[in-house]
């Protein structure tokens, strides 16, 4: 409570200071918002970041945690918020995917897309594909032929609809053309649980969360959905290397508002340019096993368009709901 | 990587040389909590821990979140022990203001307001406490040896709890629970059934959408268990001593009333060692296992004693039995988050992102791989219990003064502080609106003689329910015979048919006699009751 007080006070201080002084910006400490509460992906990204961005602008960064409903309560804070670079967003691929399951389900989306410009990309990583160890898929050649069989017949689990977990698989089954049941729980923790107690038998989860499990051998990882295999897994193969292709990754990212003016948002680039190459933050992202892979905004621009427009096709392909 | 399910091997290799392995790593464990830096912590978790349960609303949830990127500094041992710290601790503050105002300090102390603050009013509010204290210690340190010694194979139990399992253990738990009220039996259940449809409000987990939000993002996780308590129990007894200004029948009582007396202790006893074993076993299963625990102590209690009238009216049992089991439950919420890397709740979840911090991998092989680290939390346990009771038996005394202030000052004060507390939670205006509301109905239903606890109840079960339910029937394809093909789906529902079928068959049989009773006082059970 303590530490959130003095956040919402700037929050309240940084709206009254209106748009006063762009020249100099920033004069005043910068909020961070992540719409995930602390421990989730955009937390743990924003933490150490944070002071790596502090070090670059002079002025203090804070994290504060605007969480509920998926994401949506904070990316619609912010998209609220005053556009003078004060507030900024930490967040994942839900800014895109939550609009477009609102327009699936025929209602308003609460914001659009194009009402924020991406400041960077900080890091993605893969998810990988994992199934049961007493299952007989020993391939995800073996896993794919298995489901044309039995079409809607295995389970697969996630850490909820629309989340990384459910995109992924779901992007999956389109490429590979198969159908699979889906078994939504209410986070990564659960969906784990589901799947290592073998009341579901297929995932698509963080290498943090598998590589434990895995090692231990309560789970078996069948590839990686990214577009090269990875240091830890070096025997895992890519869906795209296998023939699917498809890209899905857990991208944390940083967003402003559109308006904010882009002298501010060009020293904001800067300073997050030089944060990503900080020492300190360097050393916290290996050892969460979360490697920057940094893009600047142009590049972000065009890669992010390219990701939401995926997601959001693979989310009108979607089964509609309760079938 | 190991080809075949290595599970049950392992499992073996922990347990054949259990008993001298335990004791090495317990005594390493001492060895380590007691190094100044880790008792600093444990200290400073067990503080902030007590006095986020004294504050109304904020839970040991909000306070581990908050606390969180603080550990991001310290080693991984120091980190875990503060954050437990803080969880137990929690256990402990929460039922101060329950036990003296009536405002539940957090979620899992929504019970011990009742003969809680009962008890207050008779001036036996020290009693109170302190058995709740040492009910906690005993929990508290009992369960920590079930923790020591059964982690891993009660972990591998816990997994076979899937969505079908844990459906049948809620209408188990749901049909003990329907014995918890004193007064009638509609009453409540109408009361269960508002706080339902309460928990229907949010985002339907299993299609994402929303409902009942009108517009507002903020209701999408629901309404929130805590402004809800906060607001039936604490706001609407704020209101209702506002308008009895004569009334002062609340005493601070002297000295040497503030221990229980040896009768008290003896009717404790029971419900404290009930109270440690349900809750540790209810903490290991996935859900908020200490909210859960305490209800399901009560209504046990209720159940058991010779006396259920005295329920709600200061029976101490009812304050010593949930008080245990809130307690008993953290531990058991550790058993599969250190034993498999699983998190249990909400709570141990944020502490596997601790520990994935300081890159430690949270998973099956945490206690071969960190034995220092899990031999370290227990140990660590084990001092936080000893510290609390050393911090809470001697605030007893403290908190009662309390009671000397005068209404005028004490009340406006509870309000400011439940305000602060149930805001700094989420930072919304949002849930001091739902307090509010939640203070006038509560206020409304009191002035009727309805029971508020069954609101709580079903709004804290009913989003389990119901993605219990659906996920079995997602899981089978909509097939219902998923309940029964599950073995231990099926024999827990069996159960709770055969108590249901008792229940009827009592209520018949009890039911011909007090209806020639009725005819003769009519309104015997509603005068008995009379207002907390």
């Amino acid at each position: 409570m303590l530490r959130i007080l003095p956040a919402g006070f700037l929050i309240l201080l940084s709206m009254a200071g209106g748009v006063a002084a762009q020249e100099a910006y920033p004069t005043r400490a910068v909020n961070l918002v992540s719409p995930y509460p602390p421990g989730g992906a955009a937390d743990l990204t924003a933490r150490p970041l944070a002071p790596a961005m502090e070090r670059a602008l002079k002025q203090p960064v804070v994290v504060v945690n605007r969480v509920g409903a998926g994401g949506a309560v904070g990316t619609q804070f912010v998209s609220t918020a005053p556009a003078d670079g004060y507030t900024l967003m930490i967040t994942v691929f839900s800014i895109s995917t939550i609009p477009e399951a609102d327009r699936v389900a025929g209602r308003k989306p609460r914001w659009n897309r194009d009402q924020f410009v991406p400041v960077a990309r900080i890091n993605a990583d893969p998810t990988m594909l994992i199934v049961h160890p007493s299952t007989p898929w020993k391939s995800v050649k073996a896993l794919v032929n298995d489901a044309k069989k039995r079409p809607n017949d295995i389970i697969f689990v996630s850490a909820g609809p629309f989340t990384v977990a459910h995109m992924a698989v779901e992007v999956f089954m389109q490429t590979a053309k198969i159908k699979m049941r889906h078994l939504p729980t209410t986070g990564g923790g659960p969906a784990m649980t589901a799947l290592i107690g073998g009341h579901a038998f297929v995932s698509a989860l963080s290498t943090g969360a598998v590589s434990p499990q895995a090692k231990a051998g309560k789970l078996r990882v069948l590839a990686n959905s990214g577009y090269k295999r990875l240091a830890a897994f070096p025997d895992i193969p890519t869906l795209k290397e296998l023939g699917y292709d498809m890209e899905v990754y857990l991208w944390t990212g940083i967003f402003a508002r559109k308006e904010v003016p882009p002298a501010v948002v060009s020293k904001i680039r800067t300073a997050i340019g030089q944060a990503v190459k900080d020492s300190e933050f360097l050393k916290a992202s290996a050892k969460m096993q979360m490697p920057p892979d940094y893009l600047d905004a142009p590049e972000f621009k065009t890669w992010w368009d390219k990701d939401s427009e995926m997601l959001a096709r693979a989310i009108r392909n979607m089964p509609s709901p309760g079938k | 990587m190991p080809k075949e399910f290595v599970g049950p091997e392992s499992d073996k290799l922990l347990g054949a040389n259990l008993v001298p392995e335990t004791l090495n790593g317990l005594l390493a464990g001492f060895a380590m909590a007691f190094t100044p830096e880790v008792m600093l912590y444990a200290f400073v978790g067990c503080v902030v821990g007590t006095l986020v349960g004294v504050l109304p609303g904020v839970g040991p949830l909000a306070g581990i979140s908050l606390l969180l990127p603080v550990t991001f500094g310290l080693n991984p041992v120091s980190a875990i022990v503060l954050l437990a710290g803080i969880y137990y601790g929690a256990m402990y503050g929460g039922s101060t203001t329950s036990i003296l105002m009536r405002i539940p300090g957090e979620a899992a102390s929504v019970m011990t307001c009742i003969d809680g603050y009962a008890m207050t009013q008779k001036g036996r509010g020290g009693a109170a406490l302190a058995v709740a204290a040492v009910g906690s210690f005993v929990a508290g340190t009992l369960s920590i040896v079930g923790l020591m010694l059964l982690a891993p194979p009660l972990a591998e139990f816990a997994l076979r709890f899937g969505p079908p399992e844990n459906f049948a253990l809620l209408v188990l738990g749901l049909l003990v629970l329907a014995y918890m009220s004193s007064g009638s039996m509609t009453r409540s259940l109408a009361m269960a059934a508002l706080g339902l449809l309460l928990g229907m409000v949010g985002m339907d987990t299993m299609t994402g959408l929303f409902r009942f939000e009108y517009g507002l993002s903020e209701l999408g996780d629901g309404i929130g268990i805590v402004p809800v308590a906060v607001g039936l129990f604490g706001i609407s007894e704020i209101l209702i001593s506002a308008g009895q200004s004569t009334r002062v029948d609340v005493r601070a009582p002297r000295l040497r009333e503030l221990l229980p007396t040896r009768r008290e202790w003896r009717a404790s006893a029971g419900p404290i060692g009930r109270g440690t074993l349900l809750g540790f076993f209810i903490g290991i299963i996935p859900g908020p296992g200490h909210i859960i625990s305490s209800f399901v102590s009560y209504s046990i209690e209720r159940r058991l004693s010779k006396h259920p009238e005295r329920f709600g009216k200061g029976a101490i049992e009812g304050v010593a039995g949930p008080e245990s089991a809130n307690n008993s439950a953290t531990s058991g919420a550790f058993v599969p988050m250190l034993a498999l890397g699983l998190p249990s709740g909400a709570v141990p979840a944020i502490m596997l992102a601790a520990l994935m911090i300081h890159g430690i991998a949270p998973g099956p092989l945490l206690i071969q791989q960190q034995p220092q680290l899990f031999w370290a939390v227990i140990a660590s346990m084990y001092v936080g219990n000893v510290v609390l009771l050393i911090l809470n038996l001697p605030m007893v005394g403290l908190f009662v003064n309390i009671l000397r202030v005068p209404y005028s000052y004490l009340y406006p004060s509870l309000l400011a502080f439940a305000t602060l507390g149930v805001y700094a939670v989420n930072n919304s205006v949002v849930d001091l609106w739902i307090m509010g509301g939640a203070g006038l109905l509560g206020y409304v239903l009191r002035k009727l003689e309805f029971e508020l606890a069954p609101i709580i109840l079903g709004l804290v079960l009913a989003p389990m329910l119901e993605l219990s339910f659906r996920q079995s029937l997602a899981m089978s394809a909509g097939n219902y015979t998923i309940f029964f093909t599950h073995p231990i789906s099926a024999f827990m529902l069996s159960v709770a048919l055969v108590l249901l079928l008792l229940g009827m068959r009592s209520t018949f049989t009890r039911a011909e006699g007090t209806r020639a009773l009725a005819s003769l006082e009519p309104s015997a059970s509603q005068a008995q009751k009379g207002n907390p």
